[in-house]
């Protein structure tokens, strides 16, 4: 008998697997409502997952014969794809009763999507790394199309399907490139490997396929096509979930994966990286502005946002990491709550998309007005707002790191990026009023104001909170 | 030797052969048999490996089941070959230059491959000396030890794979009847018929 | 040259030798397996059964075969020709192919495969192929749907047979088909036969049942139902390309026999390892085997009514699939807990 791995570091995935599994047995057998006793315990599941995540938080542990790795950074950033996930899962809740969705599908699959996420974030081997990213990719697939019946939600699945498989096989085509050069695939020993080894063609070809899977993944331009429609197609709370979890869990694993072992060819990545991200500012700022649904908005604008984190990436300093996990951190709470915004647009007991349907409900809902300002004016960056120091910490980082140029682009981007936040809010504001929104559900008005009320008062509790992120930042440089 | 050797080009000439035709076809349903073929002799190279386990696999898998589920919907969906090479001529330009580069790549890396120094080693480190145990059982034995935690996330997928099917296909249709054998099993001659004595001349009731 | 004759073309003429004493048994065995079907069939239903030619109807088979090969062959119109020519050559080889690994006697198989029982499986799982392929190439209604009801019938059963394959190599420890048999000579408590079918009874019955159901037997026959889909995916072949099909059912059979008395009833083994019994060579032992086998195939025939489709899914996915990993888990339990896995 061979003895068993320790479990310990793994708890919260475990933990989690078993409750998806669980989850789906009581949707099965519970008679009535069963979506809504689906969604309460996964949430519940989430919260357990995430104290367990912090219990085993600590000092850097591999196992599963080097296959799994816990340390603060990954600590980290479970907890922020929990906390974003479990704040999709909140929105879900009256989506799903307004919406008459029976299907206690959606948060099952959303709880193995969290666990697929999970375990590409704590990945050290490009195996592990690539069966983590299946599981998360093929339950947001199903996501996508979770709406079978709506054409825009089959569309936007296929899609996804095929563009993110396409994504998915350059990601392996990379990745065996990389395993040719160096026989192994775990973390360390491509570390070995490629350290002081003279730069080759077969090994950049193959990390660029691995970045070109990734920038996929966070939908980055050039690989952004999917990220409108399947943002449209797909329903809200789900579409929320979209645009926090998986790209918090991509842009962490891409950090992992190039200050870890793909650390000493940072002149070649660094290259393909910026052209990616340089291209998603300006482009996030520059095709949002024609949108008029406030769903395609919000795609635009995360690509937009993608870029800016990458350039803390780019950065490839420890200040740079701290600069990207602050920004993701931030993202997530401007952009859970603007999805709350847009969840309780509902006119008549439908809900709208359209940018117009915000026209004047300033005077109408005060409070909705207020919340989705706040949460625009922190999306284009203004101070004191969260998105401002959000920003200016990854482009601190950029600038000492030698980035001057990359700083200015993104700074020019999000200038014009600014544009087409205020101008939400001067349609609320000065428009004329055309319908009253019916009144918000309880859960959705909790999710709109914890996040618009944390962007506001970022400036007055960074420490703390930052903390966390100052640890994490440092736990991925120590080695 | 020889007839290993001999085997081995035959394999795989067949397989390209195969996998050409597979392109080639004009009727879909044709293409995926010659797919089958092509399988069959990847099945046949890995035997010539000494991979007898994986061969069989292969064929179980994705001859056995897979390929036939994919036969399956070829055959139903009765595709039409003109409509789907309506947008051949003008697609091909573009095709044919992201190709070339993707190829011109490809041939820089492998003319240009070098390997790292320990690369032999590490890729040899897993693999136990062929002959004192079966490909099966040393397959099993990093399989379930070494591996379990990826072999364990392959099942999440399969699951997560299996449900999501289901929730994008199955409706639940209104209107049929469906056989519950439990009820047909429970009813008992008491409960529908009933044994009346009837006197004669007086006629029911 | 002697070097090059006892190189290379002896062994080949060898294993060409030893493939001909595997086929001519079992084409005879075909031949005589379809007048025995009738002739059972007949006793059963109080008929007497063929009777005409040669002694007793003995010579039947023949004058079968004779008559299908003096007819024409009939390509339909719109048929894909190679298609519908390979699909009876695909079913009838294939039945074929699984004898290299099935060992009759100790040492007496063409191919002593390390992992005999795959190879089984792989070519049981392959007989959709020629079923599929025959319906779709006779571009007929009736052959399609009977395809497509054989192949999401084969494909269910086959899961099954699979997972019951899998307990039965967790307790023998060996994929090797006479090593398993071997495994089964160990006498069960001292006194009752080690064949697997004692321990493993509930599993002997799924096996059977589903191996009905992979031929496409009563009461499974729907892929060739004839009273709603005339002769299903062979409703267009006519001729020798029937007469493949034909050869390929009944050897298939005779192979599934086989598989279930290796699995399950001792190979060659005799029951117990004492004198009268192994005075009685294994071979013959191993084709007494096959023939109970065959018998009750036939003898469920004349019984049973034929099952309504959503009858036979349910019965594959929701009773056979459940039954057979529970048992799985059970075995695996057994054998862990009470530390008997064999090494």
């Amino acid at each position: 008998m061979t003895a068993i791995p320790n479990l310990t570091p793994a708890y919260a995935e475990m933990f989690l697997a078993i409750a998806g599994m669980a989850l789906l047995m009581v949707g099965v057998f519970r008679k009535s409502d069963p979506i809504r006793g689906v969604t309460m315990l996964a949430i519940l599941a989430f919260a357990v997952a995430a104290v367990l995540s912090i219990s085993t938080n600590g000092a850097e542990t591999v196992t599963f014969n080097g296959l799994f790795v816990v340390n603060a950074f990954t600590g980290f950033a479970k907890l922020l794809i929990l906390l974003g996930a479990g704040l999709a899962m909140l929105l879900a809740l009256p989506w799903a009763r307004n919406e008459g969705v029976s299907r206690y599908e959606l948060p099952v699959i959303m709880v193995f999507a969290v666990l697929g996420m999970m375990m590409m974030v704590s990945a050290n081997n490009l195996l592990s790394l690539y069966v983590g990213l299946e599981l998360q990719s093929l339950a947001l697939y199903v996501l996508a199309a979770f709406n079978r019946g709506n054409l825009k939600a089959t569309e936007a699945g296929v899609k996804y399907f095929v563009l993110g498989a396409l994504a998915s096989g350059l990601l392996l085509y990379g990745s065996s490139l990389v395993y040719g050069f160096s026989g192994t695939t775990s973390f360390a020993g491509l570390a070995d490997a490629l350290t002081g080894a003279e730069s080759n063609a077969g090994v950049i070809v193959g990390i660029v396929f691995v970045i070109c899977g990734f920038a996929f993944k966070v939908s980055a331009v050039p690989f952004h096509m999917w990220t409108p429609d399947v943002y449209e197609g797909a329903p809200t709370p789900v579409t929320a979930f979209f645009s926090v979890a998986p790209k918090i869990a991509s842009l962490c694993l891409f950090l992992r994966i190039l200050v870890g072992p793909f650390e000493d060819l940072m002149d070649q990545w660094r290259q393909v990286l910026t052209v990616i991200c340089v291209a998603s500012m300006l482009w996030g700022a520059v095709a949002a502005i024609a949108q008029n649904n406030i769903k395609r908005l919000m795609a635009y604008s995360s690509i937009g946002h993608v870029g800016y984190a990458l350039i803390g990436l780019i950065a490839g300093t420890q200040e740079g990491a701290r600069g990207m996990i602050y920004y993701m951190l931030i993202y997530l709470f401007m952009n859970v709550g603007t999805f709350a915004v847009i969840l309780s647009m509902r006119v008549k007991d439908r809900y709208v998309e359209s940018i117009d349907d915000l026209s004047g409900i300033s005077k109408t809902n005060p409070a909705i007005a207020l919340a989705l300002t706040a949460l625009m004016f922190s999306m284009a960056g203004i101070p004191p707002l969260a998105g401002f120091f959000g920003k200016y910490f990854v482009f601190a980082a950029a600038v000492n790191a030698g980035l001057i140029p990359l700083a200015v682009i993104g700074v020019l981007s999000s200038v014009i990026g600014a544009y087409y936040y205020l101008r939400l809010i001067k349609i609320m504001y000065f428009d004329g009023s055309v319908e009253n929104f019916d009144r918000p559900d309880y859960s959705t008005s909790l999710v709109m104001g914890v996040c618009a009320l944390s962007v506001v008062v970022f400036i007055f509790l960074p420490e703390p909170l930052l903390a966390g992120a100052d640890a994490a930042a440092a736990a991925l440089f120590q080695g | 030797m020889i007839a290993a050797t001999l085997a081995f080009y035959l394999f795989s000439a067949l397989a390209i052969v195969g996998a050409l035709n597979v392109i080639f076809q004009r009727n879909p349903v044709h293409s995926v048999l010659w797919l089958i073929f092509t399988f069959f002799n990847a099945a046949g190279l890995f035997v010539l490996l000494g991979a007898e386990f994986v061969a069989m696999i292969l064929v179980i898998v994705y001859v056995g089941a897979v390929a036939v589920l994919f036969l399956f919907v070829v055959m139903m969906l009765d595709i039409n070959i003109t409509m789907v090479r309506e947008g051949f001529l003008k697609y091909l330009p573009v095709g044919l230059l992201v190709g070339g580069i993707l190829l011109a790549e490809l041939i820089t890396v492998f003319a240009g491959w070098v390997m790292s120094d320990s690369a032999d080693v590490l890729r040899a480190a897993p693999a136990p000396d062929p002959s004192d145990i079966g490909n099966t059982e040393a397959l099993g034995l990093i399989l379930y030890t070494d591996y379990i935690y990826v072999f364990q996330a392959a099942g999440i997928i399969l699951l997560v794979a299996m449900i999501g099917s289901i929730v994008l296909t199955h409706r639940t249709r209104a209107g049929v009847r469906k056989q519950v054998i439990g009820e047909q099993n429970a009813r008992r001659p008491s409960d529908t018929l009933e044994v009346v004595k009837v006197e004669s001349g007086k006629g029911l009731q | 040259m002697a070097e090059l004759w006892i190189n290379y073309i002896w062994p080949v003429v060898w294993i060409v030798i030893q493939i001909l004493m595997f086929l001519v048994p079992i084409l005879i065995g075909v031949a005589y397996l379809t007048y025995a079907e009738r002739k059972i069939i007949s006793a059963m239903q109080m008929r007497i059964g063929p009777n005409v030619v040669g002694w007793f109807g003995l010579l039947q088979p023949f004058a079968d075969a004779l008559k299908l090969l003096t007819k024409e062959t009939v390509l339909p119109t719109g048929a894909s020709p190679v298609v519908f020519f390979l699909a009876p050559m695909i079913t009838f080889s294939l039945a074929m192919l699984a004898w290299a690994v099935i060992p009759v006697n100790p040492g007496w198989v063409i191919s002593d495969l390390n992992v005999g029982v795959l190879y089984l499986f792989a070519i049981s799982s392959l007989g959709v192929y020629g079923v599929v392929m025959a319906g779709w190439a006779s571009n007929s209604r009736y052959a399609f749907l009977g395809a497509m009801r054989s192949a999401a019938q084969m494909v269910s059963y086959e899961v099954s047979i699979g997972f019951i394959m899998i307990t039965v190599l967790i307790t023998a420890g060996t994929l090797n088909l006479s090593a398993l048999v071997e495994a089964q000579s160990e006498p069960l408590f001292g006194v009752l036969p080690g064949w697997y079918f004692i321990p493993h009874l509930p599993m002997f019955i799924v096996f059977f049942i589903s191996v009905l159901a992979e031929t496409n037997r009563h009461p499974f026959d729907l892929p060739e139902a004839e009273s709603e889909l005339v002769a299903g995916f062979m409703t267009e072949y006519s001729s020798m390309s029937f007469a493949l099909f034909f050869l390929g059912e009944y050897a298939n059979m005779i192979m599934m026999s086989g598989m279930v008395s290796i699995l399950f009833l001792g190979g060659w083994l005799p029951p117990y390892d004492a004198t009268p019994w192994n005075l009685i060579p294994g071979v013959i032992w191993f084709a007494a085997k096959i023939a109970f086998c065959l018998f009750v195939f036939i003898w469920v025939r004349a019984t049973f009514p034929r099952y309504r489709y959503d009858q036979l899914m349910r019965l594959g996915w929701k009773v056979f699939l459940p039954l057979s990993l529970i048992w799985l888990a059970l075995t695996a339990g057994f054998l862990v807990y009470f530390d008997k896995v064999p090494a």
